[in-house]
């Protein structure tokens, strides 16, 4: 009975809280985003109605996330989850289970134009049977890495945002609009940036195949010895026909990305005389002290890497 | 070459498909390997059936080990000087959207490596390191030797002869240190040598190291002291110690367990505790209180939220690992004293599959509770004092053909 008492005043007390003091005093909504990239989109939709927590934060791998018991915590109080979806996240299913979660989980890739991976990645990721813990099949998760898709998960955010938090509705459009046209300008910076690279010069080297939607929209070749996820380790066969294309298709520039071991990069940069010109930020951002600590910054960092190994900066 | 097999499997698919047709069946098998306390076997049974399959026969009493894939269960028989594989019959082959398995009898596959007073048991990184405490030796074998009956080791070796532990950690392998001036006591830290033997770094101090474990992308190395944490860096392992906060008791743990599923370390933290490690979180150490002493814990690899802990007044506890406290328990058995040598017969947990399987050695049994209800739903009797034990088994599909 007094439980119910309780309830039913604190439920008044919020109710009276919303009606009389609007957004100043009320919770933010609360937001588990699974990685780092997902987690700025959030913050730029949700702005300070929302409080995001992040599972694989700056520099982490997804792939081969292990999640711990305090993620499950996070899971278990949020009321969103915002996921990559197209088998991205092979933790999550496991962490869902641990957390008993009842949060509702968006996958933002819903709206895409899925793409598969190259033919020889997907053939490796077949008869290697997937690896650990998921099996990514023929579809490349990475869509975000073109910025036409990062404006579907926004938009695809705020759609959930407003399911989840009517009261802020026309906030999280307003802030998905501005956050689309930042987006908009992004998109004609990268394909002005392609452009100005000679069409023969468009090959370059990265070390998983987390690319292939950055070459399906912009036009820029990428060879990866790793293949679909970065807990796939390549064969000896497997790098030394890399190199042997490499050295056909005269590479441009060799780069080794953020979230990945750079051992085998600098190995096939050895072999092919292409230098290393970088780090392309693939599945995560940087830190926030780091060259690509936002979404915008991730594309603005790649392109400029891309644009000075193979051009000169 | 890889296409060179597809091709070919696709040659005998499509041959095979002109005379017979194929079907899949969903199988499901479970397998418990009970060493017992006084006699030199290994009892293989059934943990549907409750039926005894097969009796292995070793050396001497044995502790026992199962690989991560389950396809090895390692006899370590500390008082026989002496380690001993046996396959459990069961084997998982991942086909991206299904996994077959193939049961087949179980049996000693012949490799046995010999050496005085084996003590840990290391698996990481597709290795098993065993340890041999009276020659300060590690050696170190993968699975696919132990299956074909092979004895070849590569030996790494400590600076004397004590109780330690190695463990691969990539082109590496962590070695105990022992204390030079009592290598009678615990080692005093974790020394890193490369795969020409060399030693790359300083020693990692870790007083009275006991207890090592891993879980995820992580190892962690229990000290008096707090932990070592050991993560891949780009220039092979990176380890740091991590102090246990003033905030805890006095104490220290020194039997490590690594969580399947979900990445933290549970250990034991005095005779009445256990101690949550989440290196993620801030709060990184959490005790969890036990009516009693405890006898054995294990962490449960398909359920992650869970592990459970036998102590000794009889019951069996579910630990709740992300709330950090004992959810449910059940009494199982008469009590179990801890007082008296460390080794007596007392009840060691498995888990198979929906069942938690607790050996009673004492009665000669093993009990059966269901992990979901949590309830007592059954034993199995068994001859001797059942001891140790370790699970294998899961679910796949059958190809049969007709």
């Amino acid at each position: 009975m007094l439980k119910s008492i309780r309830r039913a005043l604190i439920l008044s007390v919020i109710t009276l809280t919303s009606l009389s003091a609007g957004h100043a005093f009320a919770e933010p909504l609360k937001v588990v985003a699974s990685f780092s990239i997902i987690s700025d989109f959030a913050k730029n939709v949700g702005g300070d109605r929302v409080e995001v927590t992040t599972l694989v934060g700056p520099d982490g791998d997804a792939h081969v996330y292990e999640p711990s018991p305090a993620d499950a915590v996070s899971m278990a109080s949020a009321k969103l989850v915002l996921v990559n979806g197209l088998h991205f996240e092979g933790f999550l299913q496991r962490l869902v289970e641990a957390s008993a979660s009842k949060a509702a989980i968006v996958e933002l890739t819903k709206g895409i134009t899925p793409i598969d991976f190259k033919k020889e990645f997907a053939e490796a990721e077949e008869a290697e049977g997937g690896h650990e813990g998921h099996n990514h099949g023929s579809t490349d998760p990475h869509a975000f890495q073109s910025v036409v898709n990062a404006k579907i998960y926004v938009k695809n955010i705020a759609d959930a945002f407003c399911n989840a938090d009517s009261a802020g509705c026309d906030t999280y459009n307003a802030n998905a609009a501005a956050y689309t046209e930042k987006l908009d300008g992004l998109d004609k910076e990268v394909r002005e940036a392609i452009a100005a690279i000679p069409q023969e010069k468009r090959i370059v080297i990265t070390s998983h195949d987390a690319f292939g939607y950055f070459e399906h929209e912009y036009g820029l070749t990428f060879l990866a010895p790793q293949g679909l996820s970065t807990d796939s380790e390549p064969s000896a066969a497997d790098v030394a026909k890399l190199v042997e294309q490499v050295k056909q298709d005269k590479a441009a520039a060799i780069f080794v990305e953020n979230i990945s071991n750079p051992r085998l990069i600098e190995q096939i940069s050895v072999e092919t005389d292409v230098k290393v010109g970088g780090t392309l930020y693939s599945d995560a951002l940087s830190k926030a002290n780091g060259p690509a600590a936002t979404y915008i910054d991730l594309m603005r960092n790649n392109i400029k890497q891309i644009k000075g190994a193979i051009l000169g900066s | 070459m890889k296409r060179l097999l597809a091709a070919a499997s696709i040659a005998v698919l499509a041959a095979g498909m002109a005379t017979t047709s194929s079907f899949a069946e969903e199988k499901t098998a479970w397998r418990l390997f009970v060493s017992d306390h006084g006699e030199p076997v290994i009892n293989v049974v059934d943990a549907l059936t409750g039926n005894k399959i097969d009796t292995l026969p070793l050396k001497g009493p044995a502790s026992l080990y199962r690989s991560a894939s389950g396809r090895i269960v390692f006899a370590v028989q500390g008082k026989a000087d002496m380690v001993s594989a046996a396959s459990t019959g069961i084997t998982f082959e991942d086909h991206g959207d299904h996994g077959d398995i193939e049961i087949t009898a179980p049996r000693l596959t012949g490799t046995e490596i010999a050496g005085t007073k084996p003590s840990h048991f290391v698996e990481h990184d597709g290795e098993f390191a065993l340890f041999f405490d009276g020659e300060g030796v590690a050696r170190i074998l993968d699975e696919k030797k132990a299956l074909d009956g092979e004895t070849s080791v590569r030996e790494v070796k400590a600076e004397a002869p004590h109780h330690g532990v190695a463990a691969v950690f990539g082109d590496y392998v962590l070695l105990s240190e022992p204390n030079k001036e009592k290598p009678d006591e615990l080692p005093v830290g974790i020394r890193v040598v490369d795969s020409a033997g060399k030693q790359v770094g300083d020693i990692r101090a870790c007083p009275d190291l006991h207890g090592e474990a891993t879980s995820g992308k992580l190892m962690v190395f229990a000290c008096a002291s707090g932990i070592l944490l050991v993560r891949d860096a780009d220039q092979g392992p990176s380890i740091e110690h991590i102090a246990y906060p003033t905030s805890l008791p006095s104490g220290k743990a020194t039997t490590l367990l690594g969580g399947k599923g979900l990445q933290y370390f549970l250990g034991n933290y005095g005779a009445d505790r256990l101690v949550l490690i989440d290196p993620s979180a801030n709060d990184m150490f959490r005790l969890v209180e036990l009516p009693t002493r405890r006898v054995h814990f294990a962490v449960d690899p398909i359920r992650p939220r869970f592990a459970y802990a036998f102590t000794e007044d009889g019951q069996l506890h579910q630990v709740d690992i992300v709330a950090g406290r004992l959810a449910q328990s059940v009494k199982l058995t008469d009590p179990y004293s801890m007082d008296g040598h460390w080794s007596d017969p007392r009840p060691r947990i498995a888990v198979a599959g929906d069942r938690i399987v607790v050996t009673d050695p004492l009665k000669s049994q093993l009990h059966l509770v269901d992990a979901t209800s949590f309830a007592k739903t059954g034993d199995i009797s068994l001859t001797g004092k059942p001891f140790n034990i370790v699970a294998v088994g899961g679910s796949g599909e059958t190809h049969a053909t007709e």
